[in-house]
């Protein structure tokens, strides 16, 4: 069985790679590239796994699982500029934050802390950065 | 790493749900109201889902520019304010159902998909709204 939760947050960002030239750049990212940045309300959908627990219901507590989100990945991400505050996009040749990037490192800062007792796990992660492009993670190929 | 990437595309055409196969009657039971003889419209809503890995120097995963123009070329030009069966060649005999139309937009995108990205991503998945509450999504196979 799968549950799945909404949040919230809000960043800017510059799609721009330091290995690529200008040309390159405005062809590949297009308007992302401008070098001044723009932003996004990104929306983050993480779907959990497992079994619900016989006595509560619940495959996990989702008080816990909204304090983990805010913990791991709101207060980290949300009205940041993700070039310069960021990891692993603000270190000197880090990653460009385009939304495939943005929902792998989300995974990853979520794998392995969803729930210590194992009933529940990861199942994916889904971001999407406008109502027209969303990216999913399955943690596949990680 | 494999990620799911789906962009999401409108376009608004009309149509008119009616078999040459069956009578005046059967089409009336069949399709309803969406039989109308003189055809009604809606506002689609495509959504196209590509998986591959992640390039590590862009961190794209497609580029989304040639995403763009197939959308472009093979599905927004020639449906866009369209009346699918009179401007459409297949609906001339298929009936313009959202199942068809997902079948439709699957077979274009899949002759022309390996020429435009030879070396991936592969196309997943196509989900096709023709109203909010009615979707159609097909898985398309390759020989």
């Amino acid at each position: 069985m799968i549950i799945s939760k909404k949040v919230e947050f809000s960043a800017s960002h510059i799609c721009r790679s330091e290995r690529l030239s200008d040309a390159e750049n405005q062809r590949v990212y297009g308007a992302a590239s401008n070098p001044l940045g723009h932003g996004h309300n990104y929306i983050v959908e993480v779907a959990i796994e497992g079994q619900p627990d016989p006595v509560t219901g619940m495959i996990l507590d989702l008080k816990d699982l909204k304090e983990i989100l805010e913990a791991r990945v709101l207060s980290v991400y949300d009205h940041r500029l993700l070039n310069r505050e960021v990891e692993p996009f603000s270190r000197s040749g880090g990653l460009v934050p385009t939304v495939e990037n943005i929902a792998v490192d989300i995974w990853n800062r979520l794998v392995g802390v969803i729930d210590p007792t194992g009933r529940a796990s990861l199942f994916s992660v889904r971001v999407h950065e406008t109502a027209e492009l969303f990216v999913e993670y399955r943690g596949e190929g990680a | 790493m494999t990620v799911h990437l789906s962009r999401r595309y409108g376009f608004s055409a009309s149509h008119r749900l009616h078999s040459q196969k069956l009578s005046e009657e059967q089409n009336r039971l069949v399709y309803g109201k969406c039989n109308n003889p003189n055809g009604h419209g809606h506002n689609y809503e495509v959504e196209l889902t590509v998986a591959g890995p992640v390039d590590p120097i862009t961190g794209r995963m497609v580029d989304l520019v040639s995403l763009d123009r197939v959308a472009e070329e093979q599905i927004l030009q020639p449906f866009r304010f369209r009346n699918l069966n009179e401007e459409v060649e297949v609906f001339r005999t298929a009936v313009p159902t959202t199942e068809n139309l997902a079948g439709e937009v699957d077979r274009r995108l899949r002759a022309i998909w390996r020429e435009v990205f030879p070396e991936g991503p592969v196309l997943e998945k196509v989900r096709i709204w023709e109203t909010e509450r009615n979707i159609c999504e097909i898985h398309p196979t390759y020989e």
